[in-house]
């Protein structure tokens, strides 16, 4: 007999559980929400997080200056035309907020970052043989001892 | 309970297929409700199972021998805890606990996903209770549900194989299954993206994490089996390129493979339908996995023959899945156009291209060295075996170049890497995977292949310790940090690549355990109490092994052991004592062979691994005849055994790192959690 009940109840709770948007009419989302990466925002994100590694293979002395320059301006370009595609959509999309905080923080941080970086890289201070970074204000190179030259900025 | 139990996997049937319609109709017509429904059909269905799991359980417990599952696998004498884990002991009931599985995680996939990514959404429901339908099934109509009852109530049931006693045994299984049953959820969204025609990266970046989590418990899964073969089979070895052990390598192999190529997609927007093809592959060999070992086929094909129900089940679902993703992989292929090119050959790329190329070609090998047998047998009736020396002839050589590949894979610039970027990369690796070769030939190390693994592992290593000391260096100095912060910061800000690296690491240290199997000392002594044999190990280190006699205890049925002969040995390394081994011999109820215990002594550079091969004279011994203590003892000392253990604790470890949460996210997250009641109410 409790068998029989908690046969009855189990089917009835599921088929309540189940029907029950269909009946009364419950909707699930379907849209896109705001907050979501969209595809210019991820490609922006993915331009810049290679920016920053290669930014830090030079740095740690894993690129040379020519690889270094060319892989750059390649990413730059794919960087800013990312970034030219967001805006556009973004425009596209008016009215709607300012993309994903998260992803926008990120995104910022990200480029502080390479600045950061490319700063450092300016100013002379890693040396264009080894790629080592040295402490301001070093005439020759820590680790292998070439002299520094202020490097122009590239 | 075990009534409701029954009750509830057949009424799973209709809502898992409801769900399934509804989702699919959902997404093609864009209606929320039927969406909705689908939806929460997905957690039906995992409550569904888990009371009939607990059923199952309850009649474990219970000692209901009416059913056909627990007289087979359980008797009276067994422990509690072996029968609570008898859910997963034989074939039924872990296609239940399979099923079980799946709807858990497609559960909190659904739930996850409750308020975002809803595109997606309709169809992964859809494809989530479509595998779940199969399963249901399989269970149902294919002779093997776990709740068929006997025509007669047994007074005691079978109880289970005595190997399987075992705690590796018991989470081997279920590690396995986490591992298979995860990965339908990339399945899911990658079908999802292939009907909502949504093709970009996002489908991977959405289902990223899943794929890690599936292929971590894959890999502790597969290192479970492997530490339960080597100390409950006793025959000294943890992989014997078995059907079962195969059968959990291929989609591990295809899921790596997968975990690197989508990161070309990520970066480059290329191998779009390389990347559906190995999700689908994977998928289809985690399904493919339990047909081999769960529908009967191993054992023998003839047995198999009596129930080919199961076999056509699986067939058909696995057919119908390949052709439908076919299909829709064909019918998108337009919008599946790479996006790049690969710039040269010396490139990351092709570096990740061609580890596919190794990884899938290994997958195919292990394949059709597993099925040919099989194959072999069902058409001309003939038992032959491949073995593992077809195996390891096609595999050690495809392992070595991964291996290799690991090293130089991530240092290799993307794009296009010039002649001085691999000078400056790889000189001083290349000079220490050399010196460790030249080393270990003069201190007498001179077997070729293990000679090449470890000087390989020594670049590979030398590769990965540089990059974190580059990494951590250049960090320091950009952010003016000390050097352990620095080296921190450079870990947690960019959890994918330098967990990645760990688990490199992992599976370097894993190779060189591996490569340890070539030193192997495997001797075999008569011996009476008080003779001592003496064996040298191949790290330079004497073991004295005194014999002190056997000793047996005849048991009364309790947990089904009915005597138990026990060899104490005496074990000085280098002259100095260092305890007592206890190999065993024992015998059950409920097995026809008496079984194997052997006695471990493990350290970081070599286990000595003693087997009670025979006892002179049994029933003298068993009568308690004093002079019947003559054995055969077998001693085994394998090298670096431990390395392999260790290598999966880095592997898990790095794993666990590229799975963390970023803290930036976590941080952002929560603070959008907090605001978000405000401009609610503002």
């Amino acid at each position: 007999m409790t068998m029989v009940l908690g046969v009855a109840l189990v089917s009835a709770a599921v088929v309540l559980f189940i029907v029950q948007p269909v009946v009364k009419g419950l909707h699930a989302s379907l849209e896109r929400e705001d907050d979501e990466l969209t595809d210019t925002e991820a490609r922006k994100r993915v331009a810049l997080l290679a920016l920053r590694d290669v930014e830090y293979d030079f740095l740690a002395g894993k690129l040379d200056d020519e690889d270094y320059r060319s892989l750059k301006s390649e990413l730059t370009a794919e960087a800013l035309a990312a970034l030219e595609a967001d805006e556009a959509a973004r425009a596209g999309r008016a009215g709607t907020a300012e993309g994903g905080t998260a992803v926008a923080a990120e995104i910022d941080d990200l480029e502080a970052e390479i600045a950061r970086i490319r700063s450092h890289i300016r100013s002379g201070l890693v040396c264009a043989s080894c790629g080592y970074a040295n402490e301001e204000g070093s005439r020759f190179c820590s680790s292998c001892g070439t002299a520094l030259g202020g490097r122009a900025a590239s | 309970m075990t009534v409701l139990g029954e009750f509830a996997l057949w009424i799973s049937l209709p809502v898992a297929l409801w769900g399934m319609f509804l989702g699919f109709a959902g997404g093609r017509t864009q209606r929320g409700d039927l969406v909705l429904s689908a939806e929460r059909s997905v957690y039906a269905v995992f409550l569904l199972h888990l009371v009939a799991s607990i059923g199952v359980i309850a009649a474990f417990v219970g000692d209901r021998f009416e059913y056909w599952y627990v007289a087979s696998y359980s008797n009276r004498e067994m422990e509690i805890f072996y029968k609570i884990t008898g859910l997963w002991a034989g074939q039924r009931g872990s296609l239940l606990f399979w099923a079980l599985l799946l709807g858990l995680f497609s559960s909190v996939a659904v739930f996850q996903n409750r308020n975002k990514n809803r595109e997606f959404m309709p169809y992964v429901a859809a494809v989530l209770q479509t595998v779940l339908a199969f399963f249901v099934v399989v269970l149902l109509f294919a002779q093997v549900n776990p709740f068929e009852r006997l025509d007669f109530i047994p007074a005691n049931g079978q109880g289970l194989n005595p190997q399987l006693q075992n705690y590796w045994m018991t989470i081997h299984p279920p590690t396995l299954y986490l591992g298979f049953t995860a990965f339908t959820v990339p399945f899911a969204f990658a079908v999802a993206a292939l009907l909502n025609g949504r093709l970009d990266a996002r489908w991977i970046v959405l289902t990223r994490k899943w794929i890690l989590t599936s292929w971590l418990f894959l890999s502790i899964g597969i290192v479970f089996g492997m530490r339960w073969a080597y100390e409950e089979l006793g025959w000294g070895g943890y992989w014997f390129w078995d059907p079962v052990e195969n059968a959990s390598l291929l989609p591990w192999l295809t899921a790596t493979a997968f975990l690197h190529s989508i990161q070309i997609q990520e970066k480059r927007g290329m191998l779009k339908v390389w990347n559906m093809s190995l999700v689908l592959a994977t998928f289809l060999l985690t399904i493919f996995a339990t047909f081999l070992t769960r529908a009967g086929l191993i054992e023998s094909v003839h047995t198999f023959a009596q129930n080919l129900t199961i076999a056509y089940i699986f067939l058909g679902f696995m057919g119908t899945m390949l052709a439908l993703c076919t299909v829709l992989i064909l019918y998108r292929l337009p919008q599946l156009q790479s996006e790049n090119k690969i710039e040269s050959f010396v490139s990351r790329e092709s570096a990740f291209l061609f580890n596919n190329l190794m990884l899938v070609g290994a997958a195919f090998a292990v394949m059709w060295g597993t099925l040919f047998p099989l194959i072999t047998e069902g058409v001309t009736g003939q038992q032959i075996s491949v073995g593992p020396p077809f195996f390891n002839r096609v595999n050690i050589p495809i392992g070595l170049v991964l291996l290799a590949l690991v090293g130089i894979g991530p240092v290799i610039a993307w794009r296009r890497a010039t002649k001085k970027n691999l000078q400056r990369n790889f000189s001083t690796p290349f000079i220490v995977g050399l010196g460790t070769a030249v080393v270990l030939w003069f201190s007498g190390a001179r077997h070729g292949l293990a000679l090449t693994t470890w000087s390989i592992s020594a670049f590979v290593l030398t590769i990965i310790a540089i990059e974190f000391w580059k990494g951590t260096r250049a960090r320091a100095r950009i952010e003016g940090e000390g050097l352990l912060k620095a080296f921190f910061h450079l870990v947690t800000r960019n959890r994918r690549r330098w967990g990645g690296y760990i688990v490199h690491v992992g599976i370097v240290i894993m190779f060189m355990g591996f490569a340890g199997a070539a030193y192997n000392v495997d001797t075999k002594h008569h011996v009476m109490p008080g003779d001592v044999v003496e064996v040298e190990s191949p790290m330079g280190h004497t073991y004295e092994l005194t014999y002190e006699g056997l000793s047996v205890s005849i048991g009364r049925g309790q947990r089904n052991l009915m005597w138990q002969m026990i060899a104490s040995v005496s074990v000085q390394v280098d002259g100095r004592p260092t305890g007592i081994l206890t190999p065993e011999k024992r015998s059950y109820v409920t097995a026809q062979q008496p079984m194997t215990e052997v006695g471990i002594r493990s350290t970081p550079i070599e286990d000595l691994y003693l087997i009670l091969a025979a006892v002179d004279d049994t029933n003298a011994a068993l009568s308690a005849d004093a002079s019947a203590q003559g054995i055969d003892l077998q001693v085994l000392v394998k090298p670096l055994v431990s390395f392999i253990w260790l290598g999966c604790l880095m592997l898990t470890l790095g794993t666990v790192i590229a799975l963390w949460p970023s803290a930036d996210r976590r941080r952002l997250e929560s603070e959008a959690v907090d605001a978000a009641p405000a401009t609610a109410g503002a």
